[in-house]
This record gives C-alpha cells, sequence and structure tokens, in this order.
C-alpha cells in the first residue's frame, strides 16, 4: 500500500474534471518514486493518514470516508462471510444474560440482607464483618466476570458455593461462638443464591453435589447449636429450590433461544432466496431486453451487421453474456451487489466505455452498501470516460475475510493529484457515498499512468 | 517475423483472426484449424506462437492440447470467451505461456503473441486475477510483495503503475510476476480441480444428451 504509485489524495472539496491549477509548485513528471513531499492534495477536509509503515514511500494514499458503521445495522464483520449466519447462538447467548442478571439479583438483594444484619448494635463480632467480606469478595469474583465474559466460571462458582454456602455457617458458629440461630441467618440465606448460580454454571452431576455439600454444613451446626429442625429444614428446601429453578429456568430460556436463533437462520435463508430469484428474474429480464433483442433484430436481417453502431452493441451483448456466465461459474455474488455492479457496468458501457469486469466470492451487503458501492463505481467510470482519454476500463471487485474491496482501474491519461482540486465527482459521489455506507474510498494517479479508484466496505 | 497458428472450433473467430493478422507485418498466419490433432498433423515445422482456444468441440482436455503443443515445440497463448479461473490455473499449470479472453482488441492480441514469441510469457489482468484469488489450499505459496504486484496487475493497472505502487522497478515487478507463473508451473496442479471436474462433468452429461 505504499504511495508510491505515483501521487495520491483525499478525496476533499471539489473534484470533477482534472484541471490542473497550473500555479505550478513542481512539473507533474518529476517525482520520483518515494518522494517524500510528493502526493497528497490536502485539500483539507479529511487530515492526512500519516506516514505509511511500509518502506521505500513516504506519503500514502490518502483515504476518504470513515469507519462509521452508519446504517450497518447487524451487518457487522461478523455478520460477512457467505451464506447466512447473523451471529448464531445469540438467543442462547441472551438467555445466559439473563441468567447471570437474575442471580444476580438474587445475591445482590442476600449481600443487601447481610449488610442489615451485620451492622446491627447487637452483634458486634469482627468475625461478622470477616464473613460478610467474604461474601462480597466471592459475589464480586463470581458475578463480575460472568457480567463482564458473558458466561459464569464453573471454578469461581465452585469457590463461592465452597466458601460462601458450604463455609461461612460453619465459620460464623465455630468462630462465632454458639449463638442462636436469629444472628447469623443472613448467613445460611447467601447459600441458596449460591445455589441458584450452580443451577445455571454446572452440569447436573455437579449441582446435586453442590446443593448436598451445601446442605451437609448446616447439619453440622445442628450437632453444635440447637436449631430448630423445622428452621433447617426450609433452609434445605430453599437451598434445594434455589437450584432446581434456576436450572429449570436457565434450561428453558436456552431451547427457547436456540429455537429463536432457527427459526431467524431459516427467515434470513428464505430472504436471501427470495432475493437470488428476484436478482435471477431481473437477469432473465435483462437479457430479454438486450441479448435477445440484438440477436432478434440481426436474425431478421433488416440491419447492417457490420455496421459499427451494431458491433459496438454486440460488443456490449457479449461482454454481458461473459460477466453473467462467469459469475455462475466463480460462486455467483449475493444478491443485490452483483446486480448493482452489473448495472454500474451496463450504464458505462452504454456510454461507450469497455468495461472488463471480474469478480470474485462477492459477498453479501446490506442493500445500502450494495447501491453506494454501485454509485461510486459508477462515478469512477463515468470519470474514466471524460477525462482518462482512454475507452477501457478495468473493474474488479472481490470479497475476502476483511470484507469488500472494489477497484476501477483506467490506463489512461492520469493526473497530478498535487496540482488537481478534487469536484464534486470524486468528494461527493464516491468519497461521501461510501463514507455513509460505513465505507471508505481512495483515489490515485499518476500523469501518464492512469487513474485507480479503491472502495472498501467496511472502512 | 513471428508464426502463428490459431486452433479454434469457431469458424467465425478463425476467418476474423485471418484478416486481423493480414495487416499486421510482424505476424504471419500459418494455420487456423479446429482442433490441435489436425495442427499436429499440418504443421511442417512448429510455429513460434499457436493461439488455442481453450475448450475444443472435439472433447480433447485442455491440459492435453497444451502439452502437446509444447512438447510438438510450441509456445502456447490461451484464447477463450470466458475467464474461467480454475481453468485459466490448469492452463498456467500445464505451461501455457499466456491467457486471453476473446474481447480483447487486436493491439493487445498482437502484444501478448509478441511477448509470448520473445520471452514465453504474456501477462494479462485476467491471469494474475485468477492467480491473486486462487482459493485452492494446495495453491502455491506467494510472498506478500508478490501478491500485492499480482492483486495490483490484476486490478488493470500497466505494469509500470503496478510498480510504482509497490516502489519497486518495472524490471522486478515482471520478474514478481514471471515468478507467480513458475511457481505455477512447478506445482504441477492436478489438471483438474474439484470445481473443473464438477464443471466437466456437467458438460459431459450434457454431450451426452
Amino acid at each position: 500500500m505504499s504511495g508510491a504509485y505515483g501521487g495520491a489524495m483525499n478525496v476533499g472539496p471539489g473534484f470533477d474534471a482534472p484541471a490542473t491549477s497550473g500555479t505550478g509548485d513542481a512539473s507533474p513528471g518529476d517525482a520520483p518514486p518515494g518522494d517524500a513531499q510528493s502526493g497528497a492534495a490536502d485539500c483539507g477536509a479529511i487530515p492526512d493518514s500519516g506516514p505509511d509503515p511500509d518502506a521505500g514511500s513516504a506519503h500514502r494514499a490518502g483515504e476518504v470516508g470513515g469507519a462509521g458503521e452508519a446504517g450497518a445495522g447487524p451487518w457487522t464483520r461478523a455478520a460477512f462471510g457467505r451464506g447466512v449466519d447473523w451471529g448464531a447462538g445469540r438467543g442462547e447467548q441472551r438467555a445466559r444474560s439473563f441468567m447471570i442478571l437474575a442471580t444476580l439479583l438474587y445475591r445482590a438483594s442476600h449481600v443487601v440482607i447481610a449488610v442489615f444484619a451485620v451492622q446491627r448494635p447487637v452483634s458486634d463480632r469482627p468475625v461478622d464483618w470477616l464473613m460478610l467480606g467474604i461474601a462480597v469478595v466471592c459475589s464480586v469474583l463470581v458475578w463480575g466476570h460472568a457480567v463482564r465474559s458473558g458466561r459464569f466460571s464453573a471454578a469461581r462458582v465452585w469457590a463461592d458455593v465452597v466458601l460462601v454456602g458450604a463455609g461461612l455457617p460453619v465459620v460464623a458458629v465455630v468462630w462465632g461462638g454458639p449463638v442462636e440461630l436469629d444472628s447469623f441467618g443472613w448467613v445460611i440465606l447467601l447459600g441458596t443464591s449460591s445455589s441458584a448460580a450452580a443451577g445455571v454454571a454446572l452440569g447436573g452431576v455437579e449441582i446435586v453435589g453442590a446443593v448436598l455439600l451445601m446442605g451437609a454444613s448446616p447439619l453440622v451446626l445442628c450437632a453444635l447449636i440447637h436449631v430448630s429442625p423445622s428452621i433447617l429444614g426450609s433452609h434445605l428446601i430453599s437451598l434445594v429450590s434455589s437450584g432446581v429453578m434456576a436450572w429449570v429456568f436457565w434450561r428453558y430460556l436456552c431451547r427457547q433461544g436456540r429455537l429463536l436463533d432457527a427459526a431467524n437462520a431459516r427467515a434470513l435463508e428464505t430472504e436471501a432466496r427470495r432475493a437470488r430469484d428476484a436478482e435471477r428474474l431481473a437477469h432473465h429480464r435483462a437479457l430479454h431486453d438486450t441479448v435477445l433483442a440484438t440477436l432478434t433484430a440481426l436474425a431478421g436481417g433488416g440491419v447492417d451487421a457490420n455496421s459499427p453502431e451494431v458491433r459496438e452493441r454486440c460488443a456490449h451483448e457479449a461482454a454481458y453474456l461473459r460477466r453473467l456466465v462467469q459469475r455462475g461459474a466463480d460462486e455467483g455474488p449475493g444478491p443485490g451487489l452483483g446486480t448493482a455492479l452489473e448495472r454500474a457496468v451496463r450504464f458505462a458501457e452504454g456510454l461507450g466505455l469497455r468495461v472488463s469486469a471480474q469478480y470474485q466470492a462477492l459477498p453479501e451487503v446490506p442493500p445500502e452498501v450494495a447501491t453506494a458501492v454501485s454509485d461510486a463505481v459508477t462515478e469512477a467510470l463515468n470519470n474514466v470516460r471524460r477525462h482518462a482519454g482512454t475507452s477501457r476500463a478495468y473493474l474488479t471487485a472481490a470479497g475476502s475475510a476483511d470484507g469488500l474491496l472494489v477497484t476501477v482501474v483506467d490506463r489512461g491519461t492520469g493526473f497530478d493529484p498535487r496540482r488537481v482540486v478534487p469536484g464534486v465527482g470524486l468528494r461527493s459521489s464516491i468519497a461521501g457515498r461510501l463514507a455513509e455506507a460505513g465505507g471508505a474510498a481512495q483515489v490515485e494517479s499518476m500523469p501518464e499512468e492512469g487513474t485507480r479508484v479503491e472502495l472498501r466496505w467496511p472502512a | 517475423m513471428i508464426t502463428v497458428a490459431v486452433v479454434d472450433d469457431d469458424r467465425m473467430l478463425l476467418d476474423g483472426l485471418g484478416s486481423w493478422f493480414g495487416g499486421v507485418s510482424s505476424l504471419r498466419l500459418t494455420a487456423s484449424v479446429a482442433t490441435v490433432d489436425e495442427l499436429l498433423a499440418v504443421m511442417p515445422e512448429p510455429v513460434d506462437v499457436v493461439l488455442l482456444d481453450l475448450v475444443l468441440k472435439d472433447g480433447s482436455r485442455p491440459v492435453d492440447n497444451i502439452g502437446r503443443l509444447r512438447a510438438a515445440g510450441c509456445r502456447v497463448l490461451v484464447i477463450s470467451s470466458v475467464p474461467d479461473r480454475s481453468r485459466i490455473l490448469s492452463a498456467v499449470s500445464a505451461g501455457a505461456g499466456g491467457y486471453l479472453t476473446k474481447d480483447n482488441d487486436l493491439k493487445t492480441l498482437v502484444a501478448a503473441v509478441e511477448e509470448i514469441a520473445a520471452s514465453g510469457t504474456a501477462h494479462s489482468p485476467e491471469m494474475a486475477f485468477a492467480c491473486a484469488h486462487d482459493a485452492d489450499p494446495a495453491r502455491p505459496r506467494l510472498s506478500p510483495k508478490e501478491l500485492q504486484v499480482l492483486v495490483d496487475y490484476a486490478s488493470g493497472l500497466t505494469l509500470k503503475a503496478t510498480a510504482r505502487r509497490a516502489g519497486i522497478s518495472a524490471n522486478t515487478a515482471k520478474d514478481y510476476l514471471d515468478r507467480v507463473k513458475a511457481k505455477y508451473q512447478q506445482a504441477r496442479r492436478p489438471a483438474y480441480t474439484k470445481t473443473d471436474l464438477a464443471a466437466r462433468v456437467r458438460e459431459d452429461g450434457l454431450g451426452g444428451f
């Protein structure tokens, strides 16, 4: 990407015709490759992109457009590759996030109760503060991680189960001294939210193990202090029910999420198929209006097949068929983009330009992006026709993991970007539209070496 | 004077090329035939460059055709109606010196013939594009610089402009393109890739009906 290919420019205000400014600072031809000060016709609107890390050249091509995802909606890079994949598992992830939130609120309510219990004047024991500290630290470790990463860490949940759910009741009795249950009810309450987290984060057998472990520790308490069996029983029941409910909710939401994902994928696939069908229909219509019409006219014998107009028209139809066949052979483009590019090419051909177009693995893009790219290509081809002094242009469009790269190249007269003020054509039709759709455009040229317009999406 | 033969089953194209080359002083068209068999039978001594249509109606495999002409001492410029990427690559691997679509003008065609006669290779954006976007996992390994030159040349830039973009001389850029082509010829990819095979099966199926 070194800018050694002549000058490059920030497409800013005002270019349409490559009219030189004429107040010569440097003559067009004398810029050696990699000339440090050659090139970027800074038009002020967009800051220069800075030095090029690539060796050998000092200035780089200006870039226009922004990284804005305007109008890109869900069509981010993740949604990019071939086929329909707009984030499979999204529904499942929503279910997971919801369960994280629900258990977090559950635990938060227990911590609030604990804070009120501990700061009561009657229970002025240092060990209470220690236990509250442990509970808060464990909660932060478990849910902090879960909120950040979008999923529970089984190891952290186990730590919470062991320390908070099973450990704290024992600590409360052993180090807090045998006191009545009243003063550490908040401690065994914390276990129920550990149980809920376990229900979401752990596998079936592990959940049973965690609940048994947390149920066993109050049994130890029975041996140390007197706890009424009914209170103990209700604690055990709430432990089990918290775990079971969390598990059931989690399973249910997860299943719903997957169903939703599958339905979404089907809907998108249907939509894509409909678009493909529509495109095929459009092609058939185009064939009817063009190739078929021309052949029919020729077969009728009324026209002079050797007249320049007829030959010109035949050449256009042949070029159209050639691209059609090629696109079929090379895993045709996603609906929309291919048709849009074809429209641009046909338009330029209608005005007498010969366009050699090559497409490769065109990705599916949002309609507004296809339109923006097609409009920009139309404008670039228009510039070739009007200013490049050649009747031939080259269009390439290729999809890759990075997105879409389209180039419009000619081998015509070119221009010196340092001396040309970019006008409405380049600025608004090419750069502006691409930027609006979340892409970027770049123009490079050099006198007598043609012009290269590059369009990228996403920027 | 470069001697040229054309192998194509399209009568109109043969006639057209005949009259085209009639006006070019540096080339002499010695044979216009429909199959490689025919050419080998009528050709007393190897011509310098054979313009070979990629897909011939006699059902011969493009790769075999190229191999036989190379063995007979001719250089080969493949011409085709459609730039089908996997076939371009197969043709290059089999020893074709260049690849052009039939919509190119006389100037481009003559230049390609002259280049092949002189150096054995004529680069074209179509050929570069096929190599640059070769999705075959077994493709030859290309250096980043080779790939950049390839992609830029494939986009339609002249060799000079391609070289300038890469910050190298035009000669070096041509070396890169030559090197890529050499890599493909060494790789000797199997005559038919999967897509080619599928296309072949389709054709055979249609041919059978």
